[in-house]
């Protein structure tokens, strides 16, 4: 399909701890499992380490350019064929660039379209507020029909890209960018979509964290145990179908709640497990997340940090909640 | 024994004669709605759906039928005119246009048996035709996708993002119909934002046009007839139409873009259409 030429595959050389690339290696295997895949690139390929795919399936591969509401749209069409789309795309410009694209040609329409989304939250943050998705959860989760998704490492993100195969409807991948995160999830646990998968076990509070913030909570919760408080860590990959019970039966079992994730605080996984808890069941509550405020240019880990995405702000958090 | 093109035309003639009398209906219907655009699409819409489109109304999935993409899905009331005469829908739909609950609302719904996908937000259509056309390719299927535009509706920057996608795949199974009917919601297209020249801007973008006066129906059958326009690049026909044609009031004003149908409106439409 593409005359784009193959450069060298040396993307496989490259770190395998981002999830981005981890969503270019498991195209590879869902264009061997399912001939209806196609991979449809804004000008994306070595963001989403796709260049082995484009060199295996090149028949079927739709490079659009730098035009994310093309990539959309042409996806959606891709997909009333019977094909499976997966875009390659910067979560900033494909979120809300492309946000009537998605609600309508694909979320409304309900077709099957796997939105891979790289460089979310501040990923990639060095290049500056434009650059950043920290609004994009709150965006895909208030579309009817969207399954929402956040891999906290390079293995849950292949094996949620290859569980992509059995959802029937759209799906947002969100995927970081060039920095490298620590595996957390068991490598041999089956992906199960819509299950909270518990890190940590404890009794005091529970953290409930998603992407790269799975982490910081489980060092956290290690922390908090040398002071005798329990942390139970729930690494809530999936936002959409969100699982009630896990969040109900932590609220329930433990003393309070605190959310963690790579988003502002309005509207994303903190916003979802408080308007569960708000109707359901209230209880005392903590947000770690981005504040109301475009993010200062910075390298990622440091500007995690300065915006209390950490170890340390998740753990004082837990403290405060309890004290 | 073959229909000689003049019978072929006037057959057209008279179905393009009741979509615009069943547009009046369902806006009567509803109360109002998008009569000018509907009405200039009516020809055209004929054309396609009873001579020139492979489709079957009773297999509405048909892997290997022709895709219609209705671009400027304002014109829902002439699609859904078009679907019922071709028997896609049930005749009654026409009475439920904005009905509770009703599929045949002011905009396209993919639910609605023969409709391809929800577009009325406009500036959608061409990219996801242009995705059906790329499908039947990597799908190695024969299908054509047509997509109709407003001229209005080419002020939406994605029309370019797809005009240059297809021409650059020369997906030449895909055409895109311009209804240039020089009108928009507020006034002239030419006062609002001018898109001449149309024409010329088509072939930069690397896409093969003809022009036609879309309500002369040899003209509209010709030029389908004609497709693909090139083996090579993608198809553009640029139809010059004439906002809310067919009934004098509403002809060539803003004013009938959207507006309000009752019984007496109703009936002066019906008279100067004459009979189905």
């Amino acid at each position: 399909m593409s005359t784009v030429a193959v450069a060298p595959a040396d993307w496989r050389s490259r770190s395998a701890k981002q999830t981005r690339l981890a969503y270019g290696q498991a195209l590879l295997e869902l264009g061997a499992k399912e001939p209806r895949t196609v991979v449809v690139s804004a000008d994306t390929q070595d963001l989403l380490g796709i260049r082995g795919y484009i060199e295996r399936y090149p028949d079927r591969f739709v490079e659009v350019g730098i035009a994310e509401q093309n990539a959309i749209g042409v996806a959606s069409g891709l997909a009333t064929t019977g094909l499976r789309p997966y875009v390659c795309a910067y979560a900033p410009f494909i979120t809300a660039r492309s946000m009537e694209q998605v609600r309508n040609d694909v979320a409304y329409a309900n077709q099957r379209v796997v939105i891979g989304a790289a460089a979310s939250g501040i990923s990639l943050g060095v290049a500056g507020g434009t650059h950043h998705a920290l609004e994009d959860l709150a965006l895909m989760r208030s579309l009817p029909n969207m399954t929402v998704i956040v891999p906290a490492d390079v293995d849950e993100a292949y094996k949620a890209a290859l569980a992509t195969l059995d959802i029937d409807g759209p799906v947002y991948l969100r995927l970081g960018g060039r920095t490298e995160e620590p595996p957390v999830t068991d490598p041999d646990a089956p992906f199960r979509l819509g299950r909270a998968v518990q890190v940590r076990p404890g009794k005091d509070v529970c953290v409930i964290a998603c992407g790269a913030l799975v982490e910081m909570a489980v060092r956290a919760s290690d922390t908090l145990k040398q002071e005798g408080i329990g942390v139970r860590v729930l690494n809530m990959h999936t936002i959409k179908p969100f699982d009630r019970e896990a969040v109900l039966t932590a609220a329930a079992e433990t003393r309070g709640i605190v959310t963690a994730e790579e988003h502002h605080l309005a509207g994303g996984l903190g916003g979802t497990v408080a308007e569960l808890l708000a109707v359901e069941r209230p209880t005392r509550m903590r947000m770690v997340g981005m504040p109301d405020a475009f993010a200062m240019v910075g390298p990622t880990v440091p500007l995690r940090a300065k915006y209390g995405m950490s170890a340390e702000a998740i753990a004082q958090q837990c403290r405060a909640l309890l004290g | 024994m073959q229909e000689t093109k003049q019978a072929v035309v006037k057959r057209l003639e008279g179905e393009a004669r009741r979509i615009r009398r069943n547009v009046w209906r369902a806006l009567r219907a509803g109360g109002g709605g998008h009569a000018g655009g509907s009405l200039s699409a009516a020809d055209i819409l004929a054309a396609l759906y009873f001579h020139r489109m492979r489709v079957r109304s009773s297999e509405p999935e048909w892997p290997d039928r022709d895709r219609f993409v209705l671009s400027k899905g304002h014109a829902n009331a002439a699609l859904g005119a078009v679907l019922a005469q071709a028997g896609f829908v049930d005749d009654a739909l026409l009475d439920r246009f904005y009905g509770m609950e009703s599929p045949f609302g002011m905009h396209p719904d993919i639910k609605l048996p023969g409709v391809e996908m929800c577009t009325g937000a406009l500036g959608h259509g061409l990219a996801v035709a242009t995705g059906m056309a790329l499908g039947a390719r990597i799908g190695k299927q024969t299908f054509h996708t047509f997509v109709m535009l407003g001229d209005g509706e080419l002020h939406e920057g994605s029309n370019w993002e797809a005009a240059m996608a297809a021409a650059h795949y020369r997906l030449s199974t895909l055409t895109a119909i311009v209804d240039h009917n020089k009108i928009s919601q507020s006034g002239r297209v030419a006062d609002i934002i001018g898109v001449d020249p149309l024409a010329d801007k088509w072939r930069a973008f690397g896409w093969e046009v003809r022009q036609i006066d879309g309500h002369k129906m040899d003209q509209v059958v010709d030029a389908l007839d004609a497709l693909p326009f090139s083996s090579s690049r993608p198809s553009a026909l640029i139809a010059h139409t004439v906002k809310g044609k067919g009934v004098s009031f509403a002809e060539d004003t803003y004013l009938w873009h959207s507006n309000n149908v009752n019984d007496e409106v109703l009936a002066r439409a019906l008279a100067e259409l004459g009979a189905p």
